[in-house]
């Protein structure tokens, strides 16, 4: 962090230098890619936007726009249902993003201590965060089946159950089933990233306290942790953008049910979009689902950007 | 740069009057076919209500998987060999009808002329007419084309005037049973599902199969088909005019009836999230007595390879409930093949669906691969019993519809299958997921845009 601050100032004092036609130059230089940002990232942006402020019907020549204002706002934040998959979206990512992090740095830890074999156990880690997430979880869905499942033959053997269960037939079940197969999928990634925090930390910091007389408690709580948290932001942040668009997994899982107890928001504005055709609110699901993926953004951001600061201090 | 930006500009104006000129001339087309001798039956072809002999060129049919695979390659092979100018490409679509469904809206209200005719759900009608994704066929076929298919079948192609598919070929639910446990057990076939719970009741409990009986209750349309044979077997309906009727005692009979299916062990507990081939499968293992699906479980288990019950298969019309006269009613399913309103030869396309729905191709449908006709002449002739059982059911068949009619239908049927598998699952009551079904049913009518 502070070398990046370091490079920063430089810069900047560099710019002050430039001439106003290179200057110029470097916008020539930088338009194409400004294009082509614009053409695939803004214009649909901005395109949803509009189309959250239409009424919008079907017609041979496309789209028919008829402006009606906030409506389809009023229409989205009237229904039990936004609401029910908003909740639901909310404390599926809050806990499938905590319990990632949890576990991601027990093996984070648990492979950077351990130099045996670290390629391979990084590789075996990595496995589940390498599948693409349809096939794994089909692959959950033959373990979690209330007829055939691998989890009920194998908990009836043990004598944990007196009978099948129906995981992805009851709400909660269905909530936890799936919450461990995006744990089970997205934790490697965690791992990943903090394991390459852990090994940026230079062996200094902990021979000068190991010196002090600190012991392995105090080493993790005083050196490791405070200078890995700019990863768990990095870790965080993306795994919180991931979980709040969650939609392949309940998708393939439990297409939203039972009932519509795993909905999510992706879910909800997909099939308000393509499945009820109703486009323009949609569009408003869709444009309020960024709203809040930007706003637990920045709540997680703030929670950790004194620890940051404090870091790169 | 502002010569840039103008050639930009000039570029997009030209190629949107290319477009407009091009979209000119498809519909231009329109008026061409239509022709007359609708009564002329040449040799094998059936009767030919378009006579476009100088169609040719290349069309695409975008087909979900039919049961059979080999069904859709047949079809356009026998198609290509009678219209030599026509070639025709197979554009396989999604098993999962929802899905397939959101492919070809997406890829029709985006303007693609990608696919010509595609195959689609007979439920989708009102929801595709009134979104402009369907040509409406009734501009331009003549009238006496659409005589030949069985009674009533149009009417459920027809949206607001206008027809906007043809019908491919018809499906409904039956019950299927073992023969042989029954005849073991000493039990008839039953007529009441108050039988089907008690026969599955006796031969579970003397160890006959696991279970009594499997269908669908997963959180999909399936379970709004199961739904409506209940309900219209107790005397109820899910709409009358535009008002929802699903807090009537005959919709407690139906919901309460399925669930007690499931307590009382006569199902499995995971039937809330059984789809058709969930079920199939636990029948065709030979774990369950009763299965209620589509016709062509029958085929399936038959065939030696998945199924261990071969042989052992018997089949009826659904029961009633207990007090009910005659059969039960059963859903109406099936396929419909429709024409994408941006094709570019809708020449072909028209002698494609005459072929398809003609007395030729829905012969090979039916002898071939048992699907259940649309062509009246047909499904009329006598021979087809020799097929399957399947065929001499279908007399006594009363058959319930979907509440179809409306554009907002994909929402209606969210309505009662998200409430009735809650219920299924135990999560709500009975009363409670039809109070939340009814004023979920009716804000679905009544707002043209609802979430």
């Amino acid at each position: 962090m502070s070398v990046l601050s370091a490079g920063q100032t430089q810069g900047s004092k560099r710019r002050h230098n430039l001439k106003m036609a290179d200057r110029k130059a470097g916008f020539g230089l930088l338009a194409p890619a400004g294009i082509v940002i614009l053409a695939v990232t803004i214009f649909p942006i901005v395109y949803s936007i509009i189309m959250s402020f239409n009424n919008i019907s079907l017609t041979t020549n496309g789209f028919a726009f008829q402006s009606n204002g906030i409506n389809n706002y009023k229409t989205v934040f009237g229904s039990p249902v936004f609401w029910h998959s908003a909740w639901f979206t909310v404390y599926y990512a809050v806990v499938t993003v905590f319990v990632e992090l949890f576990f991601g740095l027990l093996i984070a830890l648990a492979i950077n201590n351990v130099k045996k074999l670290q390629g391979l156990s990084i590789s075996i880690m990595l496995i589940p965060w390498a599948l693409i997430t349809v096939i794994s979880a089909q692959m959950w869905d033959y373990i979690y089946n209330g007829v055939y499942g691998v989890l009920n033959a194998v908990a009836e053997s043990l004598h944990l159950i007196g009978q099948p269960v129906t995981w992805l037939g009851q709400n909660t079940s269905a909530v936890i089933a799936m919450m461990v197969a995006d744990i089970w999928k997205t934790t490697p990634f965690v791992v990943i990233i903090l394991l390459s925090g852990l090994q940026m930390i230079a062996q200094d910091y902990y021979e000068a306290a190991r010196i002090d007389g600190a012991n392995s408690w105090q080493l993790f709580w005083k050196v490791t942790f405070p200078l890995l948290r700019g990863s768990i932001a990095l870790a965080g942040l993306f795994r919180i953008l991931q979980a709040f668009g969650v939609f392949d997994l309940p998708f393939v899982l439990t297409q939203g049910g039972p009932g519509t107890a795993t909905e999510s928001l992706a879910i909800l504005g997909y099939r308000t979009l393509f499945e009820d055709l109703h486009f323009g609110v949609g569009a408003a699901v869709a444009v309020s689902t960024v709203i809040l993926i930007l706003l637990a953004c920045l709540i997680f951001l703030a929670g950790f950007r004194s620890m940051v600061e404090e870091e790169a201090a | 740069m502002n010569v840039t930006v103008k050639k930009i500009a000039t570029m997009i104006t030209l190629s949107a009057s290319i477009a407009a000129l091009v979209t000119g001339c498809g519909s231009a087309n329109h008026a061409v076919p239509a022709g007359s001798d609708s009564s002329s039956t040449s040799g094998s072809g059936g009767s030919q209500a378009v006579d476009d002999s100088n169609a040719s060129g290349n069309i695409v049919w975008a087909a979900a998987p039919i049961t059979h695979t080999g069904l859709r390659k047949k079809l356009i092979a026998e198609f290509e060999k009678q219209y030599p100018n026509i070639h025709v490409t197979l554009q396989s679509q999604p098993a999962d009808t929802d899905t397939d469904r959101s492919s070809l809206t997406t890829t029709i209200s985006g303007g693609s002329s990608q696919s010509d005719v595609y195959m689609g759900d007979v439920v989708w009608p009102a929801q595709f007419g009134n979104a402009q994704l369907a040509e409406p066929l009734s501009d331009v076929l003549p009238k006496s084309f659409f005589s030949r298919f069985s009674n009533g079948l149009i009417e459920g192609a027809t949206y607001d005037g206008k027809v906007y598919a043809v019908p491919f070929f018809v499906d409904t639910a039956f019950l299927f049973y073992r023969k042989d446990l029954l005849k073991k057990y000493n039990l008839p076939v039953p007529t009441t599902w108050e039988q089907v719970k008690s026969d599955a009741e006796a031969i579970q409990k003397a160890g006959g199969a696991k279970y009594g009986f499997v269908w669908q209750g997963g959180d999909y349309e399936g379970a709004t088909c199961n739904f409506i044979e209940y309900l219209a077997d107790a005397g109820g309906q899910v709409l009358n005019g535009n008002q929802a009727q699903l807090t009537s005692s005959a919709a407690n009979q139906a919901l309460s009836f399925m669930r007690s299916l499931i307590t009382s062990g006569v199902s499995p507990k995971a039937e809330d999230t059984f789809q058709e081939a969930d079920a199939e499968n636990v029948f065709d293992q030979g774990d369950a007595v009763f299965l209620r699906n589509w016709s062509y479980a029958w085929s399936d288990s038959q065939n030696s390879a998945d199924s261990k019950v071969v042989g052992k298969v018997g089949v009826v019309a659904l029961p009633t409930f207990a007090g009910q006269s005659g059969s039960g009613y059963s859903c109406v399913g099936g396929w419909d093949l429709y024409i994408n309103p941006h094709s570019k030869n809708l020449k072909a396309d028209l002698q494609f669906i005459d072929w398809m729905t003609g007395q030729q191709a829905q012969s090979i449908l039916a002898k071939d691969y048992s699907e259940i006709p649309t062509n009246k002449t047909v499904a009329d002739d006598p021979s087809l019993k020799s097929v399957s059982p399947i065929f001499s059911i279908i007399p006594n068949v009363k058959y319930i519809s979907r509440p179809t009619q409306t554009p907002n239908y994909p929402k209606v049927s969210q309505a009662i299958y998200n409430n009735i598998n809650q219920a299924l699952s135990g999560s709500v009551s009975v009363s409670s997921a039809l109070n939340h079904a009814n004023s979920q049913v009716n804000s679905a009518l009544n707002s043209s845009a609802g979430l």
